[in-house]
């Protein structure tokens, strides 16, 4: 259910009956951040006397709401004042009782949204938006900028595409293919669907850009599949791959007044395919450039998004290995990431009981799990991250013709009990675990520099108790298993949608036999396997 | 002489009322702690450990050695004892090892070589799910007089129950094994096994609670927000599920939008293994955000309030006291304010031997009035006696207050000295709710006894079930000042017969 509030004062009220343009509606969406006592935007642009239609969306577990105040306003005092009697403020509903304020969204349950509808004010000025539940107040908080300058970028003229055929996986060199077919585009606006081409296709737009003053100007794209722009034949911003399109990457380039030539290359593998693009900066309101408009493109120049919040507490790994036990992606949810000396990490399973993903260079970064209130699986820091085998159990008896037990999501194998992990003199960990009675080690070490030199990941598990008969170890499961005399090189494609990377390693484990896409040997009491990344060895 | 040391003791006190009203720091002390550098010390459980040194359990899974915290803040010493966990809101010490409380265990951590680095991880409890929600915190009490550690579980996003016995509390056993001990639980923020062996945990605001709450864990009940019930079938030991507590929508009569008609009292009446709050922790008022419990065992060392509890508020980062007696077979108790101004929002704490309470929490993802992100303080009372209510109980047509100190004759003995007031929560499937069923009884009597240390009051009416809000706003002590804290509200589960 929406309601429309009209919260102004009186005062208020008649400081902006003399709006007299903006009469088109500008509609901002802010919604708060899952688990983070956060709004998504924090910033943005109006024009003075602008009519806003802002829709408050509450995607939080907690109650919410959106009050704007006048400049200057120490909105954190204002929403903490309701503390000193708090019997009212419960009756108010946590809506501070200030002249100060001029317009409020209804308190929010979870999963509810609203819509407030004002008029900008005309006195330019920045006007803070602040959740005044007890609390919240302090990091809950974010700005308006009634600005001068709010006017929009022109848009591209005299846009033209070129379609292209192929399966590519990242940008290709398009001035070196031929283009399928082309034309212009009537609407001047990017957009995919120039033909009925859902898979496999590439596009090139170029147009007209005029620059109305000189100065630093910011492009944005954002993509399912591939893109990058180039400005007068200078590459300005990339977001190549394969990936969804919910990261806007931003790019900066000086412009002189004038006309420059603005080039779009973009292409789509299969699956889902999204194209956006806008420009900003000098104090102009971000325009969009393409047909689809991205809702993290809504004002330029500055930071406006919480994007920022979980990146940049990275775990370097010094003399000893660091342990992190959290949500790691590929691991299940009870992971525990171990970066080890040697510039080779691992993401174990206390849920499989085994191996999940292997990676090289840097470990991981804590941000996510450290700031707000640690929600989401977090993706290695490194490169080059490989998938030994499914996340499944390490040890199985198999019927004559039966495929390796596979694990639902998030369950956890028959027959299996996680015991824990003891540290060496070196801190290494050594990871312990029973299985039908026969109690398993398990310890990782890396030979080597695996980030320069020839380093690779050593494994070795110890078996203790009567082993089961016919008892199977899975070293490696993949489409794609190729023998190299004692080497098996394993290439899985992406195995993990968050992880853009190819899952492809070399692994050598004495006994180890191809059976269709698994890799096993007979369990025995001592199992060494060692790793590689065939991109250190040459054989990529 | 005696006397005469009273009668300098009263110009005393007159000359310090004369200077300035009572404050909380008169007789509660804050110190505030460094923390170490580099790591933000965001505390969610303290133990003692037996040569005077504490741990800390930290948001980031850390666990801290502190020596000398005790004495001069300045010779506070921190020594990293364990990393990488995943959150530790549960520490206990036994048999020189540390028993974590992490997302999805109980571990036991032991440093074998003795260079003060816990070098092994034994998982002694796994069972219970993990889904990969941020919001499954684990709370681990310290162990019982069976060597049973009690752990609640918080619902899945604290609102519903992805995997087993989130929502629940279960015992681990010395052995390992793990016995759904109470279905119920909704979003936990801390856990106590008194010293009666009696076992506590604090609840939050949210769906089936309109403020947050103490619960008292009595194995084999069902503490209220039915999101965990499904799990019956996995815990044979708990019998058969309880019928569920209907939710507005579904209630008879009950118009859409308008608040919800049931209430707990009721409720009770037709679930049987429903157990009410012992105590609700006055949204707003007393706090938002109720989390740890400590009990003061130190004999006096920490005032005169031997044996109540001290229980803290992340988003208010206050502590408040809480007295409870037991009524009919129930658990039922007063919340009174008690000391605000911790640094951060309060999580994890802890009294020692001598009295002196440690606090220590974050307030990160859920903010706080402290305004620090991370804080590790101690709590020391001063010596001096404040002028408080010191228990309240239950009578059949009132309440029986006593004080800390002598009171005033006339101003205690003066009906017009004290108000009242009732309300309660609904108990509803919507998330918190407000103050309902507004009732203003009159205090028509007030008796001071003999020994001028307690008072009887009489009400007009007791509404069982509501919460009884009762200010002392024009009593005095016997000294003239008023009490330091002149609001209490008693959680009247139960009317006793006499």
């Amino acid at each position: 259910m929406k309601m429309i509030h009209r919260s102004l004062p009186a005062l208020a009220t008649a400081l902006f009956a003399s709006a007299s343009f903006g009469a088109e509606v500008e509609t901002i969406t802010i919604k708060t951040l899952r688990a983070q006592m956060r709004y998504d935007v924090t910033e943005f642009d109006v024009k003075p006397g602008q009519k806003v239609k802002l829709v408050f969306q509450n995607d939080d577990d907690m109650p919410h709401n959106l009050c704007f105040f006048q400049p200057g306003t120490d909105v954190i005092a204002a929403a903490n004042k309701q503390m000193e009697k708090p019997e009212e403020a419960l009756k108010r509903n946590w809506i501070p009782d200030d002249p100060r304020m001029w317009a409020h969204s209804k308190p929010l349950n979870p999963k509810e949204s609203d819509e407030v509808n004002f008029t900008a004010p005309e006195k330019p000025g920045v006007y803070p938006f602040v959740c005044t539940f007890p609390g919240h107040a302090a990091i809950m908080q974010g700005k308006m900028t009634v600005g001068e300058t709010g006017q929009r970028l022109p848009g591209l003229t005299e846009l033209k595409f070129e379609l292209f055929l192929g399966n590519w996986k990242s940008l290709p060199d398009f001035a070196k293919l031929k283009a399928h077919r082309e034309g212009d585009v009537k609407d001047n606006l990017v957009q995919i669907n120039v033909d009925d081409y859902k898979n496999e296709f590439g596009l090139v737009f170029t147009g007209k850009l005029d620059v109305p003053k000189d100065g630093e100007y910011s492009f944005f794209i954002a993509s399912d599949g591939g893109g990058r722009i180039y400005v007068d034949g200078r590459r300005v911003v990339e977001n190549d791959g394969i990936h969804p399109a919910d990261k806007v990457r931003e790019g900066k380039a000086k412009l002189k007044k004038g006309a420059h030539v603005f080039r779009l290359e973009y292409f789509q593998a299969a699956g889902g395919a999204e194209l956006y693009t806008a420009w900003g900066g000098q104090g102009f309101v971000t325009t969009h450039l393409s047909k689809l408009e991205h809702p993290d493109m809504k004002s330029a120049g500055k930071p406006k998004k919480n994007k920022n919040e979980n990146t940049g507490m990275p775990l370097v790994v010094a003399q000893e290995p660091i342990i992190y036990r959290n949500f790691i992606t590929g691991a299940g949810n009870r992971a525990i990431g171990v970066g080890y000396p040697g510039n080779a990490s691992i993401a174990w399973s206390a849920e499989a009981m085994n191996l999940a993903i292997a990676w090289r260079g840097a470990f991981i970064d804590a941000a996510r799990h450290w700031n707000g209130r640690g929600g989401g699986q977090q993706p290695p820091l490194g490169f080059d991250v490989f998938r030994a085998t499914e996340l499944s159990q390490p040890f199985a008896v198999l019927a004559e013709g039966a495929t390796w037990p596979a694990l639902e999501k998030g369950a956890r194998p028959a027959g299996y009990t996680w015991r824990g992990y003891e540290l060496d003199a070196k801190r290494i960990p050594t990871f312990r675990y029973e299985w039908e009675g026969v109690k398993v080690s398990e310890r990782y070490e890396v030979a080597g520099d695996a980030l320069t030199g020839d380093g690779k990941l050593v494994r070795t598990l110890k078996l203790d108790g009567k082993i089961p008969a016919g008892a199977l170890f899975r070293v490696a499961s993949a489409p794609k298993i190729t023998p190299q005399g004692a080497v098996f090189l394993v290439e899985d494609g992406r195995v993990v949608p968050e992880i853009a990377t190819e899952s492809k390693f070399l692994v050598t484990a004495e006994g180890a036999k191809l059976t269709g896409k698994d890799l096993t040997l007979p369990a025995r009491v001592e199992i060494k396997v060692t790793y590689s990344w065939p991109s250190l060895l040459g054989t990529h | 002489m005696k006397t005469l040391r009273i009668l300098i003791g009263l110009i005393l006190a007159t000359a310090v009322l004369r200077a300035a009203d009572p404050q909380e720091s008169d007789y509660y002390k804050i110190t505030t702690f460094d923390t170490p550098p580099g790591t933000a010390l965001e505390v969610g459980s303290i133990e003692l450990l037996p040569d005077g040194k504490l741990a800390l359990g930290t948001r980031r899974g850390e666990v801290w050695t502190v020596s000398n915290a005790d004495s001069d803040p300045a010779n506070v010493k921190y020594q990293i004892f364990a990393s990488g966990q995943h959150e530790i809101l549960g520490l206990a010490y036994k048999d020189k090892s540390l028993t974590i409380t992490n997302r999805y265990e109980v571990a036991r951590l032991t440093d074998t070589d003795g260079d003060g680095r816990a070098d092994k991880f034994e998982t002694v409890c796994d069972q219970w799910g993990v889904s990969g929600d941020y919001h499954e915190y684990s709370f681990g009490s310290r162990f019982d007089k069976d060597g049973d550690l009690w752990v609640v579980l918080c619902l899945t996003g604290s609102f519903t129950s992805q995997v087993p016995f989130r929502g629940w509390c279960v015992r681990v056993k010395p052995d390992g094994t793990m016995v759904p001990t109470c279905s119920g639980i909704r979003s936990p923020g801390g856990i106590v096994v008194n010293y009666d062996n009696e076992v506590y945990y604090t609840d939050n605001q949210g769906p089936w609670h309109g403020a947050c709450t103490l619960q008292h864990l009595i194995p084999g009940t069902f503490q209220g927000h039915p999101g965990g019930n499904k799990w019956y079938d996995l815990a044979p030991n708990m019998g058969p599920r309880p019928v569920d507590p209907i939710p507005e929508a579904f209630q008879q009569g009950h118009k859409k939008g308008t608040p919800d008609p049931d209430r707990m009292d009721a409720e009770r009446k037709r679930i049987k293994e429903l157990v009410p709050p012992v105590v609700y922790m006055v949204h707003g008022k007393i706090g938002n955000s109720s989390s740890f419990i400590v009990p003061d065992l130190s004999d006096g060392k920490f005032g005169p309030f031997s044996k109540q509890m001290f229980i803290a508020d992340q988003s208010h980062s206050n502590i408040s006291r809480v007295f409870i007696e037991e009524v009919n077979g129930i658990k039922q108790g007063v919340v009174f304010p008690f000391r605000k101004g911790f640094k951060s929002g309060l999580i994890g704490g802890r009294m020692n031997e001598k009295g002196q309470l440690f606090a220590g929490g974050s307030d990160r993802g859920w903010g706080a009035k402290g305004g620090q992100p991370f804080s590790f303080e101690r709590l020391d009372w001063t010596g001096k006696v404040p002028f408080e209510v010191h228990e309240m109980h239950a009578k059949p047509d009132g309440f029986e207050l006593t004080f800390t100190e002598p009171v005033d004759e006339k101003t205690a003995g003066d009906p017009a000295s004290y108000s009242a007031r009732e309300f309660i929560y609904a108990y509803r499937e919507e998330y918190g709710g407000g103050e309902v069923d507004d009732k203003f009884p009159k205090v028509t009597k007030a008796v001071v006894s003999a020994d001028k240390k307690s008072v009887r009051l009489t009400l007009e009416k007791l509404t069982q079930g509501d919460i009884h809000e009762l200010h002392f706003d024009g009593v005095r002590s016997a000294d003239g000042r008023p009490v330091l804290h002149p609001i209490g509200y008693y959680t009247l589960n139960e009317i006793p017969a006499k």
